[in-house]
Parts: C-alpha cells; sequence; structure tokens
C-alpha cells in the first residue's frame, strides 16, 4: 500500500568525499528508527528557484521518499510504501 | 525490353544504435523502490479504476496488462497489480543521466522520446571498439550509474529504422544487429505487423498487391510499393527495408499546447473555464520561455459521448499575453455546439513567431503590458509556478498536473536546457 504524506522527518546521511556521494542512513520516524537499506534513486526538481533532492530509499520493510529543501536544509517525508497492492 | 535497377542491401557497415528503455515509467518505479521490484505494477495516469495505464512493468506484461488499458482491466488480468501515479521529474531525471552517458561517445544521439535514444558513432572513437562492446559497455554503465534494475533493449544496423527493429528482436535487455548478413533471417522472424509503422490498414494496402509478409515486402519491386501506399512513402518503404537512411529528418517545432483529461464530468462553460484557463497559462509560460509569440490558437474539445469538436483561429494580433490567448481560447469553447459532459480539453497555439517587433496599437500599451508579463513571468520562475495566477483559475490547484509526453520529444527541450 503507498500513503502520501507530508510530514517533516529526521534522516541522518553521510557524505564520502571521494565517492563524492550523499547517503541517507537512517530515519526517524514517529519515534521509531528505521536503519537505510538500500537508495533506489536519488533525483531532483525545482520550484522556483528552490531545488529540492528526492532520495528514494529502502529500509528492510517500507520504502521511504525523503525530500530535501536545499534552501531550508529541512527534510520531509513525502511518501511511504510496504510495496504491496492497496 | 524491361530496365531493370534492383537496389541491394545497404553494404555499409551498422553504425546506427537505437537505444529503448525497457517499461520506462515502470522500470524506474521499480529501480526506485526496491520492494516493487520483481513484481507486477503499472503506471497509469490516475490509480482510479478508469486511469489509463501508461506502462506495465515486465512482470504485469506477463499477464497481458498492456499500455491503454484501464487501471479496472489490468487489474482484472492481474489481481496484484500494483498501480502508482506518474513522478514525471523521476523520469526526467533517468533520461538526463542516460544523455549523459551517450554524449560520451558520439555527440550525434538524438532522443527520440523519454526513453529512446538514437546514436551515430560513424566516424567516431567509439565505433573502432566495436558497435557491440559499446552496447554492452553502455549497458554497464546504465545500471553502475543511473540503477541496477534498469535495463535497456539496443538495436544496431546501418539505418535508424533497422536499428529500432533491431531494438525490438528481444526484450528485455536485448542487444542485436541487423545487417546485410542476417537481415532475411530476421525479416523472415517478424510479422507485417511487427514492423514500426505497419499496423492493420498498412498491412490491407500491402496485402491489397499480395504481400503477406516481411520478406514479401522486401523483395516487392519499387512500382508495388508505390501503388500500394499511392503516395512517396512507397519509396521510404523500398529504401528503409534496404538499410538506406530516410528517417534522419528532424521537425521543427510549430506550436505549443496542454491538454487535460477530466477526472470528473464538467459541463458547463463556468465550470470549465477555470480549466482552460490553466492550460492556456501553461501553454503561454512555455512559449514566453521559449522566446516565441503567436499568431493562431487552438482548441479541442473531447466529450463523453464521443464527440469531438474542434477548432482553430488566426489571429490579427501577435499575441503573447495568456490573458489574450485565454479569451480567444473562451470564445472557442463557447462556440462549441455540443453541450455534453467533456472528456478531454486541449488547447494549442500556432503560427510561433521569433520574437518579432511588436506592432504598437492606438488604445493598448504593448510594451507595458509586455513588461507585466515578463515580470509576472519572473515572479513565478523565482518562486514557483501559478505563484501568480488569474483569479478565475482558483480551484484548479490539482488541475493539469505535470505530464509526460507520449512519443515526442519537443517537451524535452524545455528541462534539458535549463
Amino acid at each position: 500500500m503507498i500513503e502520501k504524506l507530508s510530514l517533516p522527518v529526521s534522516v541522518g546521511i553521510t557524505f564520502d568525499h571521494s565517492k563524492r556521494k550523499v547517503v541517507p542512513k537512517w530515519i526517524l520516524w514517529e519515534g521509531k528508527l528505521y536503519p537505510v537499506e538500500k537508495v533506489g534513486l536519488h533525483h531532483t526538481y525545482r520550484e522556483g528557484r528552490t531545488l529540492f533532492h528526492v532520495f528514494s530509499v529502502a529500509s528492510k520493510t517500507l520504502f521511504f521518499r525523503l525530500v530535501l529543501n536545499t534552501d531550508t536544509l529541512y527534510w520531509r517525508l513525502e511518501e511511504i510504501s510496504d510495496g504491496m497492492p492497496d | 525490353m524491361e530496365c531493370r535497377t534492383e537496389l541491394t542491401f545497404n553494404p555499409k557497415p551498422s553504425t546506427i544504435m537505437h537505444l529503448d528503455l525497457n517499461s520506462c515509467f515502470a522500470t524506474i518505479e521499480q529501480q526506485a523502490n526496491p520492494h516493487l521490484r520483481g513484481k507486477p505494477i503499472a503506471v497509469a495516469a490516475y490509480s482510479t479504476l478508469l486511469g489509463c495505464i501508461v506502462a506495465p512493468s515486465v512482470e504485469a506484461k506477463t499477464y497481458g496488462v498492456k499500455v491503454g488499458m484501464r487501471v479496472k482491466e489490468g487489474k482484472f488480468l492481474c489481481p496484484s497489480l500494483i498501480v502508482l501515479p506518474p513522478d514525471p521529474w523521476k523520469y526526467r531525471n533517468v533520461h538526463l543521466g542516460l544523455r549523459k552517458i551517450l554524449g560520451d561517445y558520439t555527440d550525434k544521439f538524438y532522443p527520440k522520446s523519454i526513453d529512446e535514444f538514437v546514436l551515430n558513432l560513424e566516424g567516431y572513437p567509439a565505433y573502432e571498439k566495436g558497435m557491440f562492446n559499446v552496447g554492452l559497455k553502455i549497458k554497464q554503465r546504465i545500471k553502475k550509474e543511473i540503477g541496477e534494475w534498469i535495463t535497456v533493449s539496443i538495436g544496431i544496423a546501418p539505418n535508424r529504422f533497422l536499428a529500432k527493429t533491431a531494438a525490438g528482436l528481444h526484450k528485455p535487455d536485448g542487444l542485436d544487429e541487423i545487417n546485410k548478413e542476417n537481415f532475411k533471417d530476421i525479416y523472415a522472424s517478424l510479422a507485417l505487423t511487427g514492423l514500426c509503422g505497419i499496423k492493420i490498414r498498412n498491412a490491407a494496402r500491402l496485402n491489397s498487391m499480395g504481400i503477406y509478409t516481411v520478406l514479401d515486402f522486401y523483395e516487392a519491386p519499387y512500382w508495388k510499393l508505390k501503388s500500394a501506399f499511392e503516395s512517396i512513402l512507397g519509396y521510404y518503404w523500398y529504401l528503409r527495408l534496404r538499410g538506406r537512411e530516410v528517417d534522419d529528418v528532424i521537425f521543427a517545432r510549430r506550436s505549443y499546447g496542454n491538454s487535460f483529461a477530466l477526472p470528473k464530468p464538467l459541463t458547463s462553460v463556468e465550470e470549465l473555464s477555470p480549466v482552460l484557463s490553466k492550460l492556456v497559462e501553461k501553454t503561454g509560460k512555455r512559449l514566453r520561455r521559449a522566446g516565441y509569440k503567436i499568431r493562431g490558437v487552438h482548441l479541442a474539445i473531447s466529450y463523453r459521448d464521443g464527440n469531438f469538436w474542434h477548432r482553430g483561429v488566426t489571429t490579427p494580433k501577435v499575441l503573447f499575453d495568456s490573458r489574450d490567448i485565454y479569451k480567444i481560447a473562451f470564445r472557442l469553447l463557447n462556440r462549441s455546439p455540443y453541450k455534453g459532459s467533456v472528456r478531454e480539453l486541449a488547447v494549442s497555439v500556432f503560427n510561433l513567431l521569433g520574437e518579432p517587433s511588436l506592432q504598437l496599437e492606438l488604445f493598448d500599451d504593448l510594451e507595458k503590458k509586455e513588461r507585466i508579463v515578463k515580470a509576472v513571468d519572473a515572479v513565478n520562475e523565482r518562486w514557483g509556478d501559478f505563484v501568480i495566477t488569474p483569479a478565475r483559475m482558483m480551484e484548479t490547484k490539482d488541475v493539469v498536473i505535470d505530464r509526460i509526453a507520449f512519443g515526442g520529444v519537443k517537451e524535452l527541450e524545455e528541462f534539458t536546457y535549463r
């Protein structure tokens, strides 16, 4: 099931200077910590001049769409899914 | 005495590569969400039961789910089908990633759509490494640099048409060549309607001339094809099947337009005008951003009872302001003789003019108007689309959402040159 949201969320990331890559490592949502097992895709888009980075990531059981607003550096959780049909 | 000059298959080595991203939108969604991999999924214009499926995944296709089906038909064939709404920027980013990779092999690469590219490697150092090796390398790089779930089918041939045909031979993840050595064997394995551009009507034309297979098609003399198509198309097909190039033509943009399939039935002009306004605003913004003005507006309306009405007008004045375009589109909307429930509304503008100098008017200060329009565009560019909009567009927040055009590449110019 897919659930569309728009909620502030805590995200832990690492930056690897040798690979020049930012990788989300964990998500703290509703008091629960979800370690990121896999980053499926990273893409960007703009609204006006504001650049947003979207990380599509998966924990063991859930998928999260995390969006970083590069103006405010705030993260939002925009979607969760368990990969099952509705 | 009969004079015959038979044109043979092009002996030139294969230098054209066609690359096709398999089940594009669905594969990208599976790349983004690893929990969807290996499952039947479909990207649909709307995830409601009447939404149109625009991309089934490879797994969904095995259940018979096809592009163009309604979601409810897809769910009937495959009850476990997972339906997702489209996410255009995700697909555009992958498209840009592909462009970046392909640009390393040749600068003669042409996007044919969001998920299809044609490359010409003739004369480039990459060609010396062998077309197959380049194809394999591109596949590897796509998996490493874009995503391991992304697969592409690659076709290699002396011309674009056969390269596309070769790319369709093995899906997903194919790599095939059609050349002077194997073309007859491959033609023998294909159905006439399996050729891109030959569907039922063209097949019937060919059948009427005794052409039933692709080999018949290839072996048919030119006069037969000319009679079958009754146009220059017969000549083009004669050349295409012989590996000669006739498709390296890039058509210039001649219009801008936006359309919207209404999710709920709207009938009255009062109900339709906010949607019309948003369509015009979108078209106007794209038009001005590309540096054009126009002298023609067109409106097309599809009704839920199957009726279709459209009308275009050439305007005496050069237009650039969405408000002026709206006035004409609104007049056209009122001229429709049908008053039924509308299924789809489409606005387009034509007679594009590349920044002509404006004819000054007696009562209207056009320079002032142009400055206002530019200022509004600048605010929307800075703070996001539709920050400043006409009041009539209120309550259309989620109407006319971002979409990727099917088949065309014209919209790609708008984000690749940002």
